[in-house]
């Protein structure tokens, strides 16, 4: 629906904002729908517009810095929708834009952001109406259904532009592309809301645990997409699909890219590493066991012992 | 008569396609086994009008009526090749809902087989019959024990040893156990593979049993003469784990193999030879006098081994005198076999006659171990799985869960937690 902009401004996004519209969206979706069924029943207001959990949208400002053509998003807060009305409501707009103000002088009101899985009709109304602060406003649009396939973020950056439609000249909303732009300190936090580490730190073991899923998932993601473009070079080979030879240029020059050492040495350590990770993980395999049969033999112990003995436990007989 | 046999025949071909009709049909034969038996007219010839893969059952029961009287040579040996037939074409999920008929059946089969002295006829069909009756690769069948004798009987080794390779978790007979733990250890030893001999027949050894039974016995002289030639130790005691009918009794009744591992133990070969050649007439009894050889040519490979960690280097004339061999030819032949299986590392130098012992030179660098350290680790993982799912199975014991509850009750938490009930009443 949305062809993409023309305007030449580049647009940065920052993480806190995706993260920002997700957080609100989560908050409402669980106020409307707890988890435990029994009060659910009771609890749903029946003004609420939306049925299903997946309607549910949310409204929010987004706020920034313009400079030049870039445009950066940094921040963002919630606005309260009134859905008779259809439309944002000003005032409280206006208090928390003059409460962010005072706290981020740099930061203007550069457009809006939702929830949902395209831009409606309605979306228009309240981007015309964000028009008075800001002229050109942004719309971020976040879609908030989960897509396992999908590999890159369910955010998109509408822009509106004037087109002439039936004679008319109408505003639509075009795609805009846009970059994800961290500091370092937002890195660190996003990191952290990721992966859900335990707050004081964690053991060494829960540590090392961490460390190593994150290692399995990121091998996990490198073989998939691996074995997606082997596929392909094995349907380009057998005539399935036409030949793409600026493709092929990129997967050999890629190739190459690899790490060139095939000396006797190389091997020699490789292998040698190998050998020593595989050893172990056997000690660590049979450590497992061993504790694993300990229980099983004290369980079996309790359940089966011939004479029932009243002092305290670990007695010492033989089986039998 | 005919009516009923023909009625009988009538209700197997009709009732052997699904599973609800197979029930029907095993109850309404249920019924009919005392008439079968007494049926004068069943021949050979009325199970023509079954195919044995789609009415497996109803052919089991007929089979079973014909064979279960005595009969004489011809007729045996006709059977044989019929319930060889049978059991190769048989449907394994008909025959899982009779399956005593079916064991007793085989072992009825393996008696005739041995009757006609011609065991090998039989080796295929019992281990076919031992796949389709098993309900999972780790459940001990009854005729496991079966179908490993005889193997034993036919001497092909190799197609016992392929039974052997599953690993057995459940139980339902302790005879089943001992049996197919003995006569698999001695497959093994056939094979020449001690190791796994070994692992049988200390399964047998320290099995629980309440009273010595022969099967044990047996087994623990051919272990202490395995152990002989596979680790090169004798120790007089069992091992902490056996039950104390078997610690109490086996000394006294192996005491000839104690001698002999005494003897080991203290390494001089004449006089190893010399308790051999004294006890020999026992050894003959129990079919053991190849093994006891076995076990002295091994003395040899245990003194050279000794040598190896004393010695760094060593001349074969001086072997042949430490190990009490005749000369320094047949040392040199002694230990080239030894480098040639693996057991120890050298160096023989034919110019001027000297041994030069060497270090393991594995070092666990290479892609093969990489494959053998990857199947090791697979296998303790499923060991593992196996331990955590028994563990699961002993927690909900209600034997186990009653003694854990009586000991809770010792200790005051006040009215938090709730003792476990002793009794689950329903």
């Amino acid at each position: 629906m949305a062809p993409s902009s023309s305007s030449g401004l580049t647009f940065k996004l920052h993480p806190l904002v995706i993260l920002n519209i997700s957080d609100h969206f989560t908050r409402v979706k669980t106020q409307l729908n707890p988890p435990s069924s029994s009060c659910s029943t009771r609890n749903i207001p029946t003004s609420i517009h939306a049925a299903s959990p997946q309607n549910v949208r949310v409204y929010g400002c987004v706020i920034g810095a313009q400079r030049g053509r870039t445009v950066e998003i940094f921040n963002s807060f919630e606005l309260v929708f009134d859905p008779n009305t259809d439309s944002i409501d000003r005032s409280f707009l206006e208090k928390k834009q003059e409460l962010y103000q005072k706290v981020f002088p740099g930061f203007y009101v550069l457009g809006w952001y939702s929830t949902g899985s395209d831009a409606v009709e309605y979306d228009m109304l309240i981007h015309k109406a964000l028009m008075d602060i800001n002229e050109s406003p942004v719309y971020v649009l976040l879609n908030p259904a989960i897509n396992h396939s999908q590999k890159d973020l369910p955010v998109t950056i509408y822009e509106s532009e004037f087109h002439v439609i039936d004679g008319i000249p109408q505003p639509i909303f075009v795609n805009a592309s846009y970059t994800i732009e961290t500091v370092e300190a937002e890195r660190i936090s996003v990191d952290h809301v990721a992966h859900l580490k335990p707050s004081d730190g964690g053991s060494a073991a829960t540590q090392l645990a961490a460390h190593l899923t994150g290692i399995h998932s990121a091998i996990k993601m490198l073989n998939s997409r691996i074995r997606v473009l082997f596929q392909y070079l094995v349907a380009m080979q057998k005539g399935d699909i036409p030949c793409d030879n600026s493709l092929m240029r990129q997967a050999a020059s890629l190739l190459r890219s690899l790490p060139a050492a095939h000396s006797e040495k190389f091997n020699d350590n490789f292998l040698m590493e190998y050998n020593d990770k595989l050893l172990m993980s056997y000690l660590a395999m049979i450590t497992n066991c061993t504790s694993n049969m300990n229980e099983v033999v004290d369980k079996f112990r309790t359940a089966y012992k011939k004479n029932s003995r009243t002092g305290p436990t670990g007695s010492r007989f033989p089986f039998i | 008569m005919t009516s009923t046999m023909e009625g009988v025949i009538k209700s197997i071909q009709g009732l052997s396609s699904t599973s609800g009709d197979l029930s029907s049909l095993h109850r309404l034969l249920k019924g009919a086994e005392e008439t079968l038996r007494s049926e004068s007219d069943l021949q050979i010839s009325t199970l023509d009008q079954l195919d044995a893969s789609k009415h497996s059952l109803g052919y089991l029961y007929l089979l079973d009526a014909l064979t279960c009287g005595p009969m004489s040579k011809e007729q045996a040996f006709d059977v044989v090749v019929l319930i060889a037939r049978f059991i190769d074409s048989c449907d394994a999920e008909q025959i899982r809902l009779a399956s005593d008929k079916f064991v007793s059946l085989c072992k009825r089969f393996k008696e005739k087989v041995l009757e006609l002295r011609d065991s090998l006829r039989g080796v295929a069909p019992l281990l076919t019959a031992v796949r389709k009756v098993q309900v999972s690769t780790k459940r001990l069948t009854a005729l496991h024990p079966d179908c490993l004798q005889l193997c034993l009987q036919a001497k092909c080794y190799k197609a016992g040893f392929s039974i052997l390779s599953d690993d057995i978790l459940e139980v339902d007979q302790p005879r089943d156990f001992y049996l197919y733990c003995y006569y698999g250890g001695m497959i093994c030893i056939g094979q020449k593979k001690f190791q796994k001999a070994l692992e049988l027949l200390y399964n047998v050894v320290t099995a629980p049993m309440h009273s010595v039974n022969a099967i044990a016995l047996e087994a623990y002289k051919k272990y202490i003469l395995v152990t002989l030639i596979y680790s090169g130790h004798f120790s007089i005691s069992l091992p902490k784990c056996a039950s104390t009918p078997a610690q109490r009794s086996f000394k006294t009744w192996c005491i000839p193999y104690t001698e002999v591992g005494n003897c080991f133990n203290e390494g001089k070969i004449r006089e190893l030879e010399a308790v051999v050649v004294a006890n020999s007439s026992d050894f003959e009894k129990d079919n053991n006098l190849g093994l006891v050889k076995q076990a002295v040519s091994s003395l040899y490979k245990r003194n050279i081994l000794r040598l190896t960690q004393k010695y760094l280097t060593l001349s074969l004339q001086d072997i042949a005198n430490m190990v009490q061999l005749a000369n320094a030819k047949e040392a040199e032949m002694h230990v080239l076999q030894m480098i040639q299986d693996g057991q120890i590392h050298a160096l023989i130098n034919q110019k001027d006659g000297m041994v030069r012992f060497l270090e393991d030179p594995e070092q666990y660098k290479t892609s093969e171990m990489i494959e053998v350290m990857d199947s090791v680790i697979q296998r303790t993982i499923k060991l593992s799985k196996n331990l955590i799912a028994m563990d699961e199975s002993l927690s909900c014991d209600p034997l186990y869960l009653g003694k854990v509850g009586r000991e809770r009750q010792r200790y005051d938490f006040g009215d938090d937690f709730d003792t476990v009930p002793q009794k689950f009443s329903m």
